[in-house]
């Protein structure tokens, strides 16, 4: 099972970050949710499947039981994995509202502004001079 | 010593705040740290005559061994005599020239920091230490000279001295690092010849600590800083740019003369520089018609004869090193005050508009009178001693010494000369044209240059005393090895008188003929042309052209690029290292595959190919619903229902998200890039990358899994949380900690989400749901559904700790009833159900698992440690209290972004 789950992960993984370089903002957006779900499939499969049932204590049971660790960790890494896509569908949904539709690769050039403080050297010392 | 260094930072600290209280007579109060030091250190001069040196130490970073040690001897003893007492001048004289300027106190704050660092630099003994004050020096000096930060040359004279200086000093600590690697030693104290001599670094280290203090003392062809940093206030002018901190590098040769001076190299270059940095400084002084700038050259010209006579390393040439030091900070910090005094009273420092200000000012007049007789070396005055020494120590040296001793003499006689022109054009002669009728300026700012020329003169006629408490054991402390002091005014007829005689009359002369002596200067015109400032104004442009270009390959600001180099880094790197471990990745035994499991992945792959590929909006929604359900599959095959729960819950609310935002958008395209090649390059960094991973992950699998925490959590979790469910005590229990920053990230990200996905306002009816749930039957079915699901998350939240279940998917299947109610029969139904706002839910949630926490705290206990009591047998304890509040939080954040995103009727 571990092998069909490490290709599985490696598969997913491929093609989120497939969809992370579209031009696209929405299938990049999509993207984050895939690479997320290859993220956490490979976690899971990092702490391996021997166990044959879940991990629960019973009494008496002496199967093994699968390793709870990583589930813990994968369990709330889902959950993140949640508000991190909804905060990329909202950045998405704002860009949108505020500059249209664009390509990836233009949003930060079209959001980009010169911080407050920049001036042109060679325009700063002119003025200096003239002040004086 | 230490206690000394701290009141003074102690005091800087407060002046910023004292000069608001006192204006500008704080200078008074304020100069009482550096006179106590200065007292303190009078207190120490028998100690040290008698060749004692008082050591002080203080583990400072223990880890690396570096320690705070002062150490003061014969030499630091000088230094800090002076850096103490022309600061209290100093300062009292700041207090009175800044006295109208509105951050006097941010000065007094500044110089103060920059007295700490310079005392710090000569009394260290570490390396490390001495280093981080030199270093400090160096931005003391760049707050200072930009004081006037509004004007544009400050900013860039700053600049220009800061980045000179900061670049020696990278130099400085790279050769310090070697000389401490080399040696296996990191005190000045303990270092000695015999550790380094013949030491293949040797070279190395010497040029690098004369690259760090040729640029710190302003030697040729890093002078350029100095005459610049003239912009700064007077008072810094006198204190760090002549008395103080250009002295820095010269102090650093002094220092490691004893150690460093045993080769040849060190001796020819400190020469070589030295005597072109004098020679050059006294042409270019000679030329300026500002007093300041004048000065500031003349400096220059001392800097370099100081760094000469270390470099002759005879005795005579030591000795006058050490009387020229003391005579030079005396009277250049006298006449670098006078002149500020002169500027303040008359409005400008231009010698051509000077004249007979004797009559106007007379204090100020007599104190530049003095400094300046020791300036131009006329007995009995410090000066003159120190030249007589100089000559002599340099005709000591031989044919060489003959050759240095005419620049000497070439330069000293120019210094005579200029020093004429600060007093006689200045003070004497027809009235000039001043700007502002002048004044006699106030106490602090003729104290200061008075007691200075006054102490130079004292010092030269009653000379044994100097002799025996300062100079002896300061040249002890530069030589190589005992050296005879004897300080004496009249030494006979010898080389070194007739040198003398010959500087008074050669100065005497170009005095005389000064406009002569300027014409034939200015007629070398190509020369002059070639400006240190041009080139060094070229070279920095350059710099940031580079600078820039260099970014502009890196920082393109295409989210793409960034992407597709980091992908093919991982990737590669990945692939590089998996290569000889490929016959492993067939050998590992795994578990055997269940059709479930089989299915899941076939379903999350075809999912994920659907997702990247496929054009459109509902079929890009199915796909990555398949996606992730076919992971929830994977995750149930695997034992674990815990995960395929929420994996299941938070797919659906995703879609939800998804379809709600989506459909006010336009369609999505088919994938890929336009050009092919990008196509194709994007597609193989993919695969590259997804094998690379899959890889990665195979070779790990294939090992055996390391420890037993597994088994230690199956074996803890009922005794120590109470709990059956081994992932829910994890996470409420075991791991809480982790969980709470988890839950702090889900709040945090759900009110950055829902404030740019709405605004929650309603506008028309919120009572209406969305228009594709207008059917009864949905209606009618729906409700009680979702009232089920409400239901059913209580269970689930209740039962957790023992059966599937918890904190995180009760959450998200209420928020799934309550969102189902939502879109059936509209927004007002979250403030139908729900009492509090979403947001306040998510405040009670975390409330409620920070208290979970505290409640373990108050108990005595570590923070977030379980407690619990069975009335009546039931199980209750602070984790469920922990897993109401992940509930509540979850549940939340879920309901808060869907109340913003659906609160909008279009």
């Amino acid at each position: 099972m571990e092998w069909l789950a490490a290709i599985t992960t490696g598969g997913l993984a491929g093609l989120g970050l497939w969809m992370l370089l579209d031009r696209n903002l929405k299938r990049v957006v999509l993207g984050v949710v895939v690479l997320g779900n290859a993220i956490n499939l490979g976690v899971l499969t990092a702490g391996r499947f021997f166990g044959e049932r879940p991990a629960f204590v019973e009494t008496g049971n002496t199967v093994e039981a699968a390793n709870p660790l990583p589930q813990a960790l994968v369990l709330t890494a889902i959950v993140i994995g949640f508000s991190l896509f909804i905060f990329a569908l909202a950045l998405l949904k704002r860009t949108r509202e505020l500059h249209g539709d664009k390509t990836t690769d233009s949003v930060s050039s079209i959001t980009e502004q010169p911080a407050p403080d920049w001036h042109d050297s060679e325009h700063e010392s002119d003025g200096a001079e003239a002040r004086r | 010593m230490l206690y000394l260094l701290s009141l003074i930072a102690l005091v800087a600290l407060m002046a910023p705040g004292l000069t608001r209280l006192l204006g500008a007579r704080t200078g008074w109060l304020l100069m009482l740290a550096p006179l106590a030091a200065f007292i303190w250190f009078v207190q120490q001069i028998p100690l040290i005559a008698s060749g004692e040196a008082v050591l002080q130490s203080m583990s400072w970073i223990p880890a690396l061994g570096i320690n705070l040690s002062l150490r003061l001897d014969g030499l630091s003893l000088v230094f800090a005599l002076l850096i103490s007492g022309i600061g209290s001048l100093i300062v009292l004289y700041a207090g009175s020239y800044l006295s109208s300027h509105a951050h006097l106190g941010r000065f007094h704050a500044y110089l103060l920091v920059f007295m700490l660092a310079m005392l710090g630099l000569v009394l260290a003994d570490d390396l490390v230490a001495m280093f981080v004050f030199w270093e400090l020096t160096s931005i003391a000096s760049f707050l200072l000279i930009s004081f006037q930060h509004e004007k544009a040359v400050s900013r860039r004279a700053a600049l220009q001295a800061l980045l000179i200086t900061g670049g020696g000093g990278l130099a400085l600590l790279a050769g310090l690092i070697l000389l401490g690697g080399a040696t296996g030693n990191w005190q000045f104290s303990s270092l000695s010849v015999e550790q380094i001599e013949g030491h293949v670094l040797l070279p190395a280290i010497i040029a690098l600590v004369l690259l760090g203090c040729f640029t710190k003392s302003a030697q040729v062809p890093f002078h350029l800083w100095l005459p610049n940093a003239m912009n700064a206030p007077t008072p810094v002018s006198a204190y760090l740019h002549s008395a103080t901190m250009v002295k820095a590098g010269i102090y650093l040769l002094a220092r490691l003369n004893p150690v460093l001076g045993g080769s040849i190299g060190w001796g020819t270059l400190l020469i070589t520089f030295g005597a072109a940095t004098a020679v050059l400084g006294a042409f270019l002084a000679f030329r300026q018609t500002d007093i300041k700038r004048l000065l500031a050259y003349t400096t220059v010209t001392v800097l370099g004869q100081l760094t000469m006579l270390i470099g002759t390393n005879t005795s005579y040439g030591l000795q006058a090193f050490v009387l020229y030091l003391v005579a030079h900070s005396l009277y250049k910090g006298a006449l670098f005050m006078a002149v500020g005094a002169i500027d303040h009273a008359t409005g400008t420092r231009e010698l051509a508009r000077l004249g007979g200000l004797i009559r106007y000012m007379p204090l100020t007049g007599a104190a530049v009178a003095l400094a300046a007789l020791s300036n131009a070396g006329l007995p009995p005055f410090f000066g003159f001693i120190a030249k007589e020494f100089k000559y002599t120590g340099l005709i000591e040296m031989g044919h060489i010494g003959w050759a240095v001793t005419l620049v000497m003499i070439l330069t000293n006689a120019l210094l005579f000369a200029a020093a004429g022109l600060v007093f006689l054009q200045t003070f004497l002669g027809k009235r000039g044209d001043y700007p502002r009728q002048p004044h006699e300026v106030g106490l602090p700012m003729w104290l200061g240059p008075m007691l200075l020329a006054i102490g130079g003169f004292l010092l030269g006629a009653w000379n044994a005393w100097p002799e025996t408490w300062l100079v002896n054991n300061a040249v002890q402390a530069v030589a190589r090895g005992p050296v005879d002091v004897n300080l004496y005014l009249w030494g006979g007829i010898t080389p070194a008188l007739l040198a003398s005689l010959l500087t008074v009359s050669l100065g005497v002369l170009f005095y005389v003929m000064r406009d002569r002596v300027r014409q034939l200067l200015d007629s070398a015109n190509t020369a002059w042309n070639v400006s240190g400032d041009l080139i060094w104004d070229r070279l920095l442009k350059r710099v940031f052209h580079f600078a820039g270009l260099l970014a502009a390959r890196f920082q393109h600001g295409s989210l793409r690029q960034h992407l597709v180099l980091l992908a093919l880094a991982v990737g590669g790197l990945l692939a590089v290292g998996l290569l000889p471990a490929l016959p492993q990745l067939l050998q590992g035994s795994y578990s055997p595959i269940s059709p479930l499991g089989l299915a899941g992945c076939l379903l999350a792959l075809a999912g994920g190919v659907a997702a990247a590929f496929l054009p459109g909006r509902l079929t890009l929604l199915a796909a990555l619903g398949a996606c992730g359900l076919g992971l929830a599959l994977v995750f149930v095959s695997v034992n674990a229902p815990d995960v395929a729960m929420t994996q299941l819950m938070v797919e659906t609310l995703s879609l939800i998200f998804l379809a709600l935002v989506f459909r006010k958008m336009p369609t999505v395209p088919a994938s890929g890039a336009r050009a092919p090649w990008k196509r194709r390059l994007h597609a193989s960094v993919a695969i590259l990358f997804g094998l690379s991973v899959s890889g990665a992950l195979l070779l790990a699998v294939s090992l055996p899994l390391p420890g037993d925490i597994a088994q230690w959590y199956q074996a803890n979790s009922l005794p120590g949380g109470h709990g059956h469910n081994v992932v829910n005590v994890i996470l409420v229990d075991f791991r809480a900690f982790d969980t709470l920053g988890e839950i702090l990230v889900v709040a945090l990200s759900a009110l950055a989400a829902a404030s740019l996905l709405g605004t929650g306002r309603r506008f028309g009816n919120e009572h209406s749901g969305e228009d594709a749930f207008t059917s009864p039957l949905l209606r009618q079915g729906l409700r009680p559904l979702a009232w089920l699901m409400l239901a059913a998350s209580l269970l689930l939240l209740w039962r957790g700790h023992n059966l599937p279940g918890g904190g995180f998917i009760g959450g998200l299947v209420a928020a799934c009833g309550l969102i189902l109610l939502v879109l059936t029969y509209g927004h007002g139904q979250i403030h139908r159900v729900l009492p509090l706002a979403p947001a306040q839910l998510i405040g009670i949630g975390l409330g409620c698992a920070a208290g979970a926490g505290i409640l373990g705290l108050i108990a005595g206990n570590a923070f977030l440690t379980g407690l619990w009591t069975f009335p009546g047998g039931l199980p209750l304890g602070t984790p469920l209290l922990f897993d109401i509040g992940v509930f509540l939080t979850v549940f939340g954040s879920a309901l808060h972004m869907i109340d913003k995103l659906t609160g909008v009727r279009h």
